[in-house]
C-alpha cells in the first residue's frame, strides 16, 4: 500500500502539466462557456463542467472537477444558489484562494437584476431561491449586461490581453444588439400568448418577448405535482388557450406528453442552453433555436 | 484518457474514507451474508434518512448535531423493531425488511410532499458522494468506526440479535453519509460474497485484500477514465472480487469446504 501511495505520488508529479500562461476559466453552464469563447476566444482555457442535457442542480464528482477547479484563475457561474447542490463542496474540496472569493469568482446573477426575488424565504413557498430565478440567460439584455460585466473582469484579471478582451466586446456587442432586434421582429406574434412549463425555468424569456405563464407541472418549484393540481392544470390548459406546454431539453418528458395527450395542447421541449439541441451550438443558435420552436407552436 | 485528476490530494481523502468503511463493513458484511438479509443496509439507510426528515418536520435545524442524533436514533429504533422480528419470524425476515425499506422511503416522499428543501438533505443522505468528504467527516467517521470495531472485537462471538442489528445500524449511518448508499451495499457484500467458502481469519485478510483493491483500482480508474468515482468503484470491487476467484488459496478452500457451506434459507419456512 505504502510502495503504491509514493508510486501514485512519483506519477503524479511526473505528469503533473507545466503552468501556462493563459488564463485558466472553471465555467458550470455551458451558456457561460460559448459568451466566454465569444469575450475571449483562444486567449483563454475555458472547462465547462455540465452539457445542456444535465440538470444543473445535481452534478456526479469526478476527480477532474476538483483538479480543474484547483488550476483555475476564475469560476463562471449562474449563481443565485443554482448550484448550491454541489459547487460549494466542489470549491472547498478544491481550496483555491483565487477563485472562491473575490474577483475569480464571477456570478452571471449577481450582475443583473433577477426575478422573483422573495422578501423572505418561505419553506412553504417551494423550492424557491432567495436570490432569485438564477436562469438569467434567457434574456438577451441581461446577457448582454453579463458580457459586457465579464469582459471587464477579464481585463481585470488578465492586464495583458485586457485590449484584446475590449475589441471582441466591441466587435460582440453590436451582432448581440442585431440579433435581438431580429428576434424581437421575428418573435412578435408570441406577444401576449400563453403558455404552461414544466418548472419555472422560463421566467426571463417570456418576459422579455411578452408571453405569460398560465400553469406550472409542479405546483411550487420542485415539488412533484399531486392528483389535484394536474387536474385543474388540465382545465387551466385547455381553457386558457395555452399554445404550448414547455420543457427544457435535460428534463423528463414525460409529464409535458402526459398533459399534452389529455389537453391537445403541443408538448415543446427547448433547448434551455447552448447544446441542447443541433441549432442551438452557440448563445445565437440558442435564441434562434428557441424562437423557431415557439413559433412553430402557433401554427 | 485524461490524467488530470490524477492528483493523490484529490483521491487521498476519498481513499481514506473508503479505508474506514471497509473496517467495520467487511466484518459486518460476512454476518449479513451468513444470515441471508442482505437488503438490510438499505433498510437502515431509509429509516436513518426518515429520522432526519421527522426532525426536520418537527422544526430541528438541518445543518446542526441534532440531525446526527435523529439519524442514528432513527436506525436504532429500526434496528430494534428489525432484531424483534427476527426472533419472532426469523423465516420471514427478508421480505419484512423489505416491507420496512419501501415504507421508510415513501413515509419520506409524504412527510416532504410540501416542503422541496427537505429534500436536500435526504438526497445528502443517501447519495453521499465519496470525493465530497471532509476532514472532519473523516475525523468523526474514523473514531465511530473505530468505537464500533472496538465492541465487535470485545463481543466477539457474542454479537447477537440486539446488539448485531444496534452496531449494524450505527455502522450504516456513519457510512451512508460519507460514501453513498451504493458503495456501502458493494462494500458490504461484495468483499464477503467473494470469500463465502473461506473461513476465520484467511477469510477476513482476503475480503480486506479485495476491498482495498477495489477502492484503489476504482478510484484510479476514474480519475483516468473521467467518470464518477462512486460508480466506479462499485464496478472495480466486483471485478476484485472476481479476480480472487483466480487466487490458488480462495480456490483450494473452495473445493475443501464446499459440502459445509451455508446451509442456506432453501428449507423454506420452517413449520411451526
Amino acid at each position: 500500500m505504502r510502495k503504491m501511495l509514493v508510486w501514485m505520488i512519483i506519477l503524479a508529479v511526473a505528469i503533473s502539466a507545466p503552468v501556462e500562461a493563459k488564463l485558466r476559466i472553471f465555467a458550470c453552464e455551458s451558456e457561460w462557456g460559448s459568451l466566454l469563447t465569444e469575450l475571449a476566444g483562444d486567449a483563454v482555457n475555458v472547462d465547462v463542467a455540465t452539457t445542456a442535457l444535465q440538470d444543473v442542480h445535481i452534478v456526479e464528482a469526478r476527480p477532474s472537477l476538483i483538479a480543474k477547479m484547483r488550476k483555475a484563475d476564475l469560476l463562471v457561474c449562474s449563481g443565485a444558489q443554482l448550484e448550491i447542490g454541489w459547487l460549494p463542496q466542489l470549491l472547498r474540496q478544491a481550496g483555491n484562494p483565487r477563485v472562491s472569493s473575490g474577483p475569480g469568482n464571477f456570478m452571471a446573477a449577481s450582475q443583473v437584476t433577477t426575478l422573483e426575488k422573495a422578501a423572505s424565504v418561505d419553506r412553504s413557498a417551494g423550492d424557491v431561491h432567495p436570490d432569485g430565478n438564477p436562469h438569467v440567460h434567457l434574456d438577451p439584455y441581461r446577457v448582454l449586461a453579463i458580457a459586457k460585466a465579464l469582459s471587464a473582469r477579464l481585463g481585470e484579471l488578465d492586464a495583458p490581453n485586457a485590449a484584446t478582451y475590449r475589441q471582441r466586446l466591441g466587435n460582440f456587442e453590436p451582432r448581440w444588439q442585431a440579433a435581438i432586434k431580429r428576434w424581437e421582429a421575428k418573435a412578435a406574434p408570441l406577444k401576449g400568448k400563453a403558455v404552461v412549463v414544466h418548472h419555472s425555468s422560463w421566467v426571463y424569456l417570456l418576459q422579455w418577448l411578452g408571453m405569460h405563464e398560465i400553469g406550472s407541472l409542479e405546483p411550487k418549484p420542485g415539488v412533484p405535482p399531486t392528483s389535484s393540481h394536474l387536474s385543474s392544470l388540465i382545465a387551466v390548459t385547455s381553457s386558457g388557450g395555452a399554445i404550448a406546454i414547455l420543457s427544457a431539453a435535460y428534463q423528463d418528458s414525460k409529464p409535458g406528453l402526459w398533459l399534452a395527450e389529455r389537453t391537445g395542447v403541443p408538448a415543446l421541449i427547448l433547448p434551455f442552453s447552448v447544446g441542447g439541441d443541433a441549432q442551438a451550438s452557440d448563445l445565437f443558435g440558442l435564441y434562434d433555436s428557441t424562437i423557431d420552436k415557439l413559433l412553430e407552436a402557433l401554427k | 484518457m485524461s490524467w488530470e485528476g490524477f492528483d493523490l490530494s484529490i483521491l487521498g481523502p476519498a481513499c481514506l474514507a473508503g479505508l474506514i468503511v471497509l473496517a467495520t463493513h467487511v466484518p459486518l458484511g460476512t454476518r449479513v451474508l451468513a444470515r441471508g438479509i442482505i437488503f438490510i443496509d438499505l433498510a437502515i439507510a431509509q429509516i436513518a434518512a426518515l429520522g432526519v426528515i421527522l426532525a426536520q418536520f418537527l422544526g430541528m435545524d438541518e445543518h446542526g448535531f441534532g440531525v446526527q442524533i435523529a439519524a442514528a436514533s432513527a436506525a436504532l429504533l429500526g434496528a430494534a423493531l428489525l432484531s424483534a422480528t427476527d426472533k419472532r419470524w426469523p423465516e420471514y425476515q427478508e421480505p419484512l425488511i423489505g416491507t420496512l425499506f419501501v415504507l421508510a422511503a415513501t413515509g419520506g416522499l409524504l412527510l416532504l410532499a410540501n416542503n422541496p428543501h427537505g429534500g436536500e438533505h435526504l438526497k445528502d443522505l443517501l447519495i453521499g458522494q465519496i470525493l465530497w468528504v471532509s476532514p472532519s467527516q473523516l475525523w468523526s467517521a474514523a473514531i465511530g468506526s473505530t468505537a464500533l470495531l472496538g465492541l465487535m472485537a470485545w463481543r466477539a462471538g457474542k454479537l447477537v440479535s440486539l446488539s448485531f442489528y444496534a452496531v449494524f445500524a450505527l455502522a450504516i449511518t456513519i457510512s451512508v453519509q460519507l460514501i453513498g448508499v451504493y458503495l456501502v451495499f458493494a462494500s458490504l457484500i461484495v468483499p464477503a460474497l467473494a470469500t463465502v467458502r473461506m473461513r476465520g481469519r484467511c477469510r477476513l485478510f482476503v475480503a480486506y485484500l479485495i476491498g482495498v483493491c477495489g477502492y484503489v483500482s476504482g478510484l484510479v480508474l476514474s480519475a483516468i477514465l473521467d467518470l464518477p468515482s462512486g460508480a466506479m468503484i462499485v464496478w472495480t470491487l466486483a471485478g476484485c472480487g472476481l479476480l480472487a476467484q483466480l487466487l490458488p488459496v480462495v480456490r483450494r478452500l473452495h473445493s475443501t469446504h464446499v459440502s459445509e457451506s451455508e446451509p442456506g434459507d432453501l428449507g423454506g419456512p420452517a413449520a411451526d
